[in-house]
């Protein structure tokens, strides 16, 4: 089933030329040594990741850690001061947002930024268009995202009519939509009740598997992180402190110090 | 084009039919049919007075939708497009007035001066003239943000006011430019209004003006999601300064004379408040701010002249006219800033034709409050 | 040498009243992201307040009878009551709205006021004339220098001055920058929005009342629309400096000013009449080349 849909949400026909951005197994996305000061202050300092086509990769770490401002340099919202992006074996720092949208980066954000004034389904299609697609197909793939998701009864609904958990969702599709090779995910779960955690992570662990991506995820609900990740990548105040698997971890000492340290300030963990 | 989604897929998604005909074009469709209504019946009651009004009334449209090509879905304002129109008003006088007159005062190069060329091919190479002047300007305003973008509009205006205004050997300078053939009525401005309609709305509905509408909802997220926003921009900006330009065209060709000084701030004040009172986000507002502002200015001009009103006549102050629509832009922005019309095209009235929903998420869940979702918001722009 | 010496005086005060008038827009542009249209319409008014209202051709001189003084004090006064009531009529409703709105709010109400004073006063140009001693050059080493530009740079270089220590020295002008900075943390610090923006107009129409005397004291006359070509050119001043940043804009008045100037004596004759032609080109090329201004602002960029 799951692969049958995965064959639908993919490119329907070699045609659809635009949709071949969507990643191959061996794709990766990768920082090296990223490094971003802000009048000084180093929010990121010396960061390196790697992850590949397929797996949740996630980025945990406690408020103000750097999380975003190395999702904005991935993204290129954030030129970095120091270090490099690259994607697929290219080099991709300093280039613009949207740029990098076209090669197939997709994120969300924290505060959702949907496209308030536009119906749910115009979200996912101005992204698909975005992506150099024709109205036709856009409309086509942002159908099929919705119904994945099992949110096209609410299609036609205006975008800033929806409750904060839907936003949140349509956030989901719309950078979906995309069809990104690496999807970076902004705390999806904030605000979300478990019911919905547990909706949302069933939903992020099949990403992978039915767009053929990578999906970066960052999360303060342990709960989603440890249920649907691979690798977990945890930094702290601008550094890495750990890297594995999510067993892991949960049993490293250094993780747990970094987040025992500030856990009565971080209302969300 | 018709006909469902020939692809299938598993049961249970849904599939949009491609909307099509009809209702695909409804907005344009139902907005020049309003515009051809009050056409007819001031043919009908033959008025000729009412008709020049109207015309004029109709050139503004033009102009008005125009505007609203880019800042109703850029959502960035801009104050300049009168430039456009101004390229547009010489352009086709240097191309359609006769060499006798040209011969006057101007001195144009020899495939001007010599020559007079059809009305339409002129039209519509005037217009094209004023769309690459805003490509040219357009390139380094474009990547600027929302307002410095505003204020550079500006610049250009005055800019090309100053430039146009001491051109005298193609522009007589300060003086006003006649002669120049009268063949606009109620119809040739009608078929303008269409022609814009149609346009504007295509653009609208298409993958450019989707990328742009995203963008003026928020740049992050369109940055986001690969759209190169000063491109999008840009590409508007040139389609609107086309239709300005057509604007500029049938002016000219409406009095007969042109001037620079009628290419400036009061033209602009008058068309953006078209825009603003209607509601700039939407075609429909754009062609309900034209009809009400128009019918206004009617009625303050007469009162301006004194209207009789049986026991006395009434009358107000030069200046009252400006006084009045500025007030009202004023209580509109206040207390709608959408405008009448809210930022949504007329709704199509028939239900919710031409969609198919085999879902079984919706359909397991019969009773979710969600489902009423369905039944709303059908009449999407 | 004298030419230049000249020149270079000439553009200072040009820059210096660019720079008042753009000092006076950005003020409120940072404390609540307004561009205001109707800034060179308060210039216009406090012009007018100096005769009588009538639409008679022949301005009788009203206020622009009195001695200096109080003259000064009355149009500063008549003026800075209109900025507030334009705050409070029209901008205070819209103080959550978009930028975008605040603008053609604010090219609304300009035409709204432009349009009274041609209701009240008509429509013609009306001569007059305060100061005419102003107009007397002072000869210095064969430089002949109007006082009027005297006075008009000294004026311009001590309202700096005292803007930048109410700015710097001042609760409610610490407050000003705060709210600059960022207007909603500023506002849940506590610093008081309405109070803090009713004060950026009054200053704002105090600049205006004082442009307004300077500028009609070296014209010599009044029409509905003479805050316009000043407003323009202010606004491009604000763009130019760097929207948000008020050195910004009193540096982009001055760059103006002195483009102006210098295009005025170095184009040829023939071409002098274009000189705004290549004004506004060259700031077009400013802002290809640096598109955020000369002096870039962090608070205006929003946060991812």
């Amino acid at each position: 089933m799951m692969e049958r849909l995965a064959r639908r949400l993919r490119p329907a026909r070699p045609g659809a030329a635009a949709l071949a951005v969507a990643g191959t197994p061996e794709d990766t996305l990768e920082a090296f040594d990223v490094t971003v000061h802000f009048e000084g202050l180093a929010a990121v300092d010396g960061v390196s990741i790697s992850m590949r086509n397929g797996e949740v990769f996630g980025l945990i770490g406690p408020n103000g850690a750097g999380k975003t401002t190395l999702v904005n340099v991935l993204t290129g919202f954030q030129r970095p001061t120091r270090g490099r992006v690259v994607l697929g074996g290219e080099d991709v720092t300093g280039l613009s947002a949207h740029e990098l949208g076209r090669r197939g980066l997709a994120r969300t954000f924290q505060a959702v930024r949907l496209f308030r004034d536009m119906p749910v389904i115009e979200n996912l299609e101005a992204a698909a268009v975005g992506t150099g697609l024709g109205r036709r197909e856009a409309a086509r793939r942002a159908s099929r995202i919705l119904a994945w998701m099992r949110f096209a009864h609410r299609a036609d609904d205006w975008a800033d009519t929806l409750p904060y958990g839907e936003e949140r969702r349509v956030g989901i599709g719309r950078a979906l939509a995309m069809a990104p090779r690496f999807v970076l995910l902004d705390e999806p779960a904030a605000g979300l009740s478990d019911a919905e955690c547990d909706e949302l992570m069933g939903l992020i662990a099949e990403i992978p598997h039915v767009f053929g991506c990578g999906v970066l995820l960052i999360e303060h609900n342990m709960r989603v992180i440890m249920g649907a990740c691979h690798r977990i990548h945890v930094i702290e105040s601008g550094r890495t402190v750990a890297e594995g698997s999510p067993e892991e971890i949960q049993v490293n000492p250094d993780v747990l110090r970094a987040y025992l340290g500030t856990r009565s300030g971080d209302a969300r963990g | 084009m018709a006909g469902p989604d020939t692809e299938g897929g598993p049961a249970g998604l849904v599939w949009r039919l491609p909307v099509v005909g009809l209702r695909a074009f409804w907005t344009p469709i139902v907005l020049s049919l309003g515009v051809l209504v009050i056409v007819l019946a001031v043919w009908a009651s033959g008025d000729t007075v009412l008709a020049l009004a109207v015309t004029a009334a109709l050139i503004r449209a033009v102009m008005v939708i125009g505007l609203y090509i880019f800042i109703g879905n850029s959502g960035v304002l801009a104050f300049g497009h009168a430039t456009f129109m101004m390229v547009g008003a010489y352009g086709v006088a240097w191309l359609t007035l006769r060499p006798f007159n040209k011969s006057f005062a101007l001195q144009l190069p020899e495939f001007l001066a010599a020559h007079q060329y059809p009305l339409l091919p002129s039209a519509i190479a005037a217009a094209l003239l004023a769309a690459i002047v805003a490509f040219v300007v357009g390139i380094p305003i474009m990547r600027l943000s929302g307002i410095a973008a505003a204020i550079a509009t500006l610049a250009v205006l005055g800019m090309f006011k100053t430039f146009y205004s001491n051109w005298s050997e193609w522009t007589l300078g300060a003086a006003t430019m006649p002669g120049i053939p009268i063949y606009v009525d109620m119809w040739i401005a009608l078929a303008w209004v269409v022609v814009a309609l149609f346009v504007a709305y295509i653009y609208q509905r298409s993958k450019y003006g989707l990328a742009l509408r995203a963008s003026r909802e928020d740049e992050f997220a369109a940055r986001a999601a690969g759209i190169n926003i000063p491109r999008q921009r840009l590409i508007a900006f040139v389609l609107s300064a086309f239709f300005m330009g057509i604007g500029g065209v049938l002016e000219a060709h409406y009095l007969g004379t042109i001037a620079v000084k009628n290419f400036w701030l009061t033209i602009t004040f008058i068309l953006l408040a078209m825009l603003i009172v209607g509601g700039q986000r939407s075609l429909s507002g754009a062609i309900v701010g034209v009809v009400v502002i128009s019918t206004l200015i009617e009625i303050l001009n007469s009162l301006e002249a004194g209207m009789n009103v049986g026991v006395a006549v009434l009358s107000v102050p030069i200046g009252a006219q400006e006084l009045t629509i500025a007030g009202l832009m004023i209580i509109i922005l206040v207390f709608r800033p959408d405008g009448i019309m809210g930022g949504r095209e007329v709704p199509w009235p028939f239900g919710k034709a031409g969609r198919i929903v085999r879902d079984p998420g919706a359909v397991e869940s019969e009773h979710d409050p969600l489902r009423r979702g369905l039944a709303q918001r059908d009449s999407a722009p | 040498m004298t030419g230049l010496v000249q020149n270079a005086i000439d553009a200072l005060a040009l820059g210096s009243l660019y720079a008042l008038t753009a000092l006076g827009i950005g003020l409120i542009f940072g404390v609540m992201r307004l561009i205001n249209f109707a800034h060179g319409d308060l210039i216009m008014i406090g012009g007018y307040a100096l005769i009588v209202p009538s639409s008679a051709a022949a301005a009788v001189a009203f206020i622009g009878a009195w001695p200096a003084p109080a003259m000064v004090a009355a149009i500063v006064f008549i003026v800075m009551l209109f900025a507030l009531a334009c705050e409070r009529l029209a901008f205070r409703p819209l103080r959550r709205a978009n930028p975008s709105v605040l603008l053609i709010t604010s090219f609304a109400l300009s035409f709204f006021l432009e349009h009274l004073v041609v209701m009240i006063y008509g429509g013609r140009v009306k001569a007059v004339s305060i100061w005419p001693e102003l107009l007397e050059a002072l000869p210095i080493s064969g430089v002949r220098i109007p006082y009027l530009q005297i006075v008009t740079i000294g004026v311009t270089i001590g309202l700096l001055v005292l803007l930048v220590l109410f700015l710097k020295r001042t609760p409610m002008g610490i407050q000003m920058r705060a709210a600059s900075e960022d207007f909603s943390t500023a506002r849940l610090l506590g610093v008081r929005g309405n109070r803090v923006i009713a004060v950026a107009f009054a200053i704002s129409g105090l600049l205006a009342a004082v442009v307004s005397l300077l500028y009609v004291s070296q014209v010599g006359a009044l029409t509905y629309s003479m805050g316009i070509p000043l407003v323009l050119f202010a606004f491009v001043a604000t763009v130019v400096g760097g929207m948000g940043s008020l050195t910004g804009a009193v540096l982009g008045g001055f760059v103006v000013g002195i483009a102006s100037v210098t295009l005025q004596v170095a184009l040829p004759v023939a071409m002098r009449p274009d000189r705004d032609v290549f004004v506004y080109g060259l700031i077009l090329l400013i802002l290809l080349m640096r598109p955020s201004g000369l002096v870039k602002v962090k608070s205006i960029e929003e946060k991812v």
